[in-house]
């Protein structure tokens, strides 16, 4: 079973990523509000892949990508930025601190569904 | 073996959540905009707005409505731009924010009702880009250390600026999450909750911990808050020691800033604007946990409790039976109490999830002055008084349009301009003010009343042909149809038809009353008495005869052991209505036997007696015994049938049977005219 | 040639009728709740499915003594057990009848119904506007609305 960390501050949006990744099959699927939320749930649990919106009322997305990036155990854990700010300039500066993956929303269910699948380890159908 | 994912069902919560963000961005630009009003910024409103329509803007990509995309997507920029020049946002970039977020709400309320949401108006589109975010106002700049300057934003550091100022002191808290804190509830988000309502939180930054050989022992959130609250609250607040808990370097000395363009009226003290924070801290529920439930669930579920409370009741009978072939029934008696009394508890919280909140349902009524105020040209301001009173979501529905009504007829009619107000003498701000409380007799009552230039009495009765001699009349009048006070239709209120409409909805609908007093030159006042449907209230319970009835615990004034009391005897023995004096204090107050008066029986049982007011005059009903004191439901009785003079509801006090819910002032009033020759 | 489905029930010693559509729940009657000031007729409220229902005594509203067991308490006789209480809906009202004992349910033709018999009328007071012979027993349909007094909010 992957454990996914699903943070988003809008719960529609929480239920949409999950509902689109359901498909992955072995999966379970946490949730956080905030990146502050976000980083106390990656330092006390074990997780597989996050999926990361910037947009966060507390702390900023490249700050929480910084700062998971920081912390040795979380250096290589797959990070899947979600944004309404597509540009190739907030692309490049996410990748930059540490993402793993970009996808800009609004975004189809099957986009974000080959996104996952491709950072995560092992394959999972 | 990929499903077809198919985004469009969540169109519901689409509608749901971009409600509450269009209320939320509402709500602070409105507070802005009171900012300007002081010569203030509110920095940590701005960064509300500008989350609040970057997250429409997400939401609606997600679901496809491109108007909203497009709106949100403008007015993001511009608010940015103010974010980033320190959070302030100019007077013309908050008219135009206030009209694009109406605009999205708008093509919100369209998807919800399903129809297709119009593009975004091009015109709007190029006021929000070519509108100035900041205006010429300059940035403030707080007196801290250069490390800790370093790690905020422009907007942040006004926040702390403005915040200190205020005289509060800053400290920096530092949290760490443990799993022992976790499994205790103890975590980022609560301590958050916890520190909003102690101050105000300026920044959290995570923060890895090392060990003196360098390596990553776990990590830590620094959290800047300015407070007035204890140290030991606040390090209470994230379960830590003292030690957690830092001050920033002293205050810094009151900057002297350059203040914003104010507006009328004067610079507010600094414990105002403390208030203030506090306030706005209230606006925003934080950490109360909320969720929107459909109606239909909660009449499923009383369908369900309707059963259940058959059934008990058959449970009953049976023991009944039991007893009676002379089994010993007592311990099933016990269970099937407490079964009822779970039941009552069960009945009372389904009922109570029914409830909205009436200062909540008010709400809109703040955005609509502010409107009206601006396209009739005048000063006026709302004042909001809803207490803690809730009613049934179906009363309140009903109930808004009426007000709304109320609320445009004063800005339109009743405020002066302001020149006619500063030559009287008053505010140049006239001010509309809505109360809401709840009173005896399971009632809400709802003031509309303004301090503007009252009804011309004469005026309206030369227009309308009728001698008008008591506010009552004029009511009357005002509520014709077809009567306008205008020759020519208003902007706001159209031919100000709107009396007649309130007064359908609160006597014809909601079974209430409306009532005016107008003094001119000085004001009006409207007010609205709305039976409740269903409410829940406490209540004294007391049998006469052999009968119990519940009377609202607001009604009574004094319960009294007639054994006590001196009393003295009715004059004339015999009949109805006999009058005994109750003594009390001193003075004399007449006293009716309930069971007399309820023809029930000749009120010689009569232990108790208690004391309700009417109109001023205080007068009391002996009955039986009392039988205890509980909060119950209340359901008015609709069918003609069982209305009696009295009579003001039933409840159940937990048996399953109806008990009368009485009204002690229309009894009292209706023994009084017995009385009279 | 339509017959309709009727609810049938037993005040004193005839037998009435109500359209089984009229008809929301058949209970058993114990006590009501008397309400002060209420006309004589109206037995008071009871609770039925968690709704309010005012309820008439027929028995009173007929002008017929009233039954023995009307004190609360455990059933003392077999007609206080036989009690029922039908609750109907008229219109958006929604009231009980009090009635001795609750009768079979049965297909009347329309065409059965005749006018009441002048006598009829006059013991009835007007309550019962037609009056059915099935299988040798006679059923006297009741005026609902005169019962619940609607011609009162005319009068």
């Amino acid at each position: 079973m992957k454990r996914l960390l699903v943070v988003d501050d809008s719960k529609l949006m929480r239920d949409m990523v999950a509902a689109c990744l359901r498909p992955l099959g072995a999966v379970t699927f946490e949730f956080a509000g905030s990146g502050l939320e976000a980083i106390e749930r990656l330092a006390l649990a074990g997780f597989d892949l996050v999926v990361l919106d910037l947009n966060m009322p507390d702390v900023g997305g490249v700050e929480v990508i910084e700062f998971v990036r920081s912390q040795d155990r979380l250096r290589a854990l797959p990070i899947l930025i979600v944004t309404t700010r597509g540009d190739d300039e907030s692309r490049a500066r996410v990748l930059q601190a540490g993402a793993s993956g970009f996808l800009a929303k609004p975004f189809a269910p099957a986009q974000i569904l080959d996104e996952v699948r491709r950072l995560l380890p092992s394959s999972v159908t | 073996m990929t499903e077809r994912v198919d985004l469009q069902e969540f169109i519901g919560g689409f509608v749901v959540e971009a409600a509450e963000l269009v209320t939320a961005a509402n709500a602070a630009l409105l507070e802005i905009e009171a900012g300007h009003a002081e010569g203030t910024s509110r920095p940590k409103a701005v960064r509300d707005v500008f989350r609040a329509l970057h997250t429409i803007k997400g939401l609606a990509g997600m679901v496809g409505v491109e108007a909203i995309v497009d709106i949100a997507h403008g007015l993001e920029t511009l608010i940015r731009t103010a974010d980033r020049a320190g959070g302030q946002l100019s007077r013309a970039a908050v008219e135009v924010a206030l009209q694009g977020v109406r605009a999205i709400g708008e093509r919100v309320r369209a998807v919800s009702e399903q129809r297709t949401p119009a593009a975004a108006p091009p015109r709007l589109l190029e006021a929000i880009a070519s509108t100035d975010a900041t205006g010429d106002a300059p940035a403030v700049a707080p007196q801290v250390s250069a490390e800790l300057d370093a790690r905020l934003s422009p907007s942040e550091r006004a926040q702390l600026a403005n915040a200190v100022a205020a005289g509060a002191p800053a400290w920096m808290l530092s949290f760490a999450p443990s799993e022992s804190n976790a499994a205790r509830g103890v975590t980022i988000g609560s301590v958050r909750s916890r520190l909003a309502t102690l101050g105000e939180i300026v920044k959290v930054a995570p923060r890895t911990v090392t060990g003196p050989s360098g390596a990553q022992l776990g990590i830590a959130f620094d959290i800047l808050v300015v407070s007035s609250a204890p140290r030991e609250t606040l390090a209470d607040a994230i379960a830590a020691s003292l030690e957690s808990v830092a001050p920033v370097l002293a205050p810094p000395p009151p900057v002297a800033q350059a203040p914003l363009p104010a507006g009328p009226g004067a610079e507010p003290s600094t414990r105002e604007l403390a208030e203030r924070d506090d306030a706005t801290a209230d606006v925003v529920p934080i950490g109360r946990a909320v969720i929107r439930v459909e109606l239909s669930r909660l009449d499923e579920l009383q369908e369900q409790l309707s059963l259940l409370t058959v059934s008990r009741f058959r449970l009953e009978r049976e023991i009944a039976a039991m007893a009676d072939a002379g089994h010993d029934v007592r311990r099933l008696r016990q269970v099937a109490d407490l079964q009822g009394r779970q039941l009552r508890d069960l009945r009372r919280a389904i009922l109570r999830a029914r409830m909205v909140r009436v200062a909540e349902v008010l709400e809109p009524l703040s955005l609509l002055v502010r409107s009206l105020a601006r396209s009739s040209e005048r000063a006026v301001r709302l004042e909001l008084d809803a207490r803690d009173t809730e009613l049934d979501k179906a009363v309140a529905d009903r109930l808004l349009p009426a007000m709304v009504h109320l609320v445009r007829n004063a800005v339109d009619h009743a405020i002066e301009p302001a020149a006619e107000r500063r030559a009287r003498g008053k505010p140049e701000a006239g001010t509309i003010r809505v109360a809401c409380t709840e009173i005896a007799g399971n009632q809400l009552e709802l003031v509309v009343s303004d301090d503007g230039r009252g009804i011309d009495r004469a005026a309206i009765a030369r227009r309308s042909e009728r001698t008008i001699d008591h506010d009552a009349d004029l009511l009357d009048v005002l509520c014709g149809p077809g009567f306008s006070t205008r020759d020519v239709a208003t902007r706001t209120s159209g031919r100000g038809l709107g009396m007649d409409i309130v007064r359908r909805i609160a006597v014809s609908d909601l079974g209430g009353e409306l009532r005016l007093a107008t003094t001119p030159g000085a004001g009006t006042s409207f007010t609205m008495r709305i039976p409740l449907t269903i409410s829940i209230v406490e209540v004294f319970a007391f049998a006469c005869g052999r009968q119990a009835f519940v009377v609202p615990v607001s009604a009574i004034e004094e319960i009294f052991e007639i054994a006590d009391a001196g009393i003295t005897p009715p004059s004339a023995p015999g009949g109805r209505s006999q009058v005994s004096l109750l003594e009390r204090r001193g003075r004399a107050i007449p006293m009716f036997s309930l069971g007399r008066e309820l023809a029930i029986d000749d009120g010689a049982a009569a232990r108790k007696a208690m004391v309700i007011r009417r109109g001023g005059e205080a007068v009391a009903f002996s009955v039986d015994r009392m039988l205890g004191r509980q909060e119950v439901v209340v359901r008015a009785i609709d069918d003609p049938l069982v209305q009696a003079p009295g009579i003001a509801g039933a409840t159940d006090l937990g048996d399953g049977r109806p008990t009368l819910v009485l009204d002690l002032g229309e009894l009292g009033l209706a023994a009084r005219e017995r009385q009279l020759p | 040639m339509t017959a309709t489905l009727h609810v049938t029930f037993r005040v004193g010693n005839a037998t009435y009728a109500v359209a089984a559509s009229d008809v929301l729940h058949l209970e058993s009657y114990d006590t009501a709740t008397h309400v002060p000031g209420a006309p004589s007729y109206v037995a008071g409220l009871v609770q039925v499915r968690g709704r309010l229902v005012p309820v008439i005594d027929l028995r009173i509203r007929f002008g017929l003594p009233p039954a023995d067991a009307s004190a609360p308490g455990p059933p003392a006789s077999q007609a206080a057990i036989d009690r029922r209480v039908v609750v109907l809906q008229l219109g958006t009202r929604v009231a009980g009848l009090v009635v001795d004992s609750a009768r079979e349910v049965l297909k009347i033709e329309d065409t059965a119904f005749e006018r009441p018999p002048e006598i009829v009328v006059h013991q009835t007071a007007g309550f019962v506007k037609a009056v059915a012979t099935v299988a040798k027993r006679m059923y006297l349909l009741v005026d609902l609305p005169r019962i619940l007094g609607e011609e009162l909010d005319h009068g």
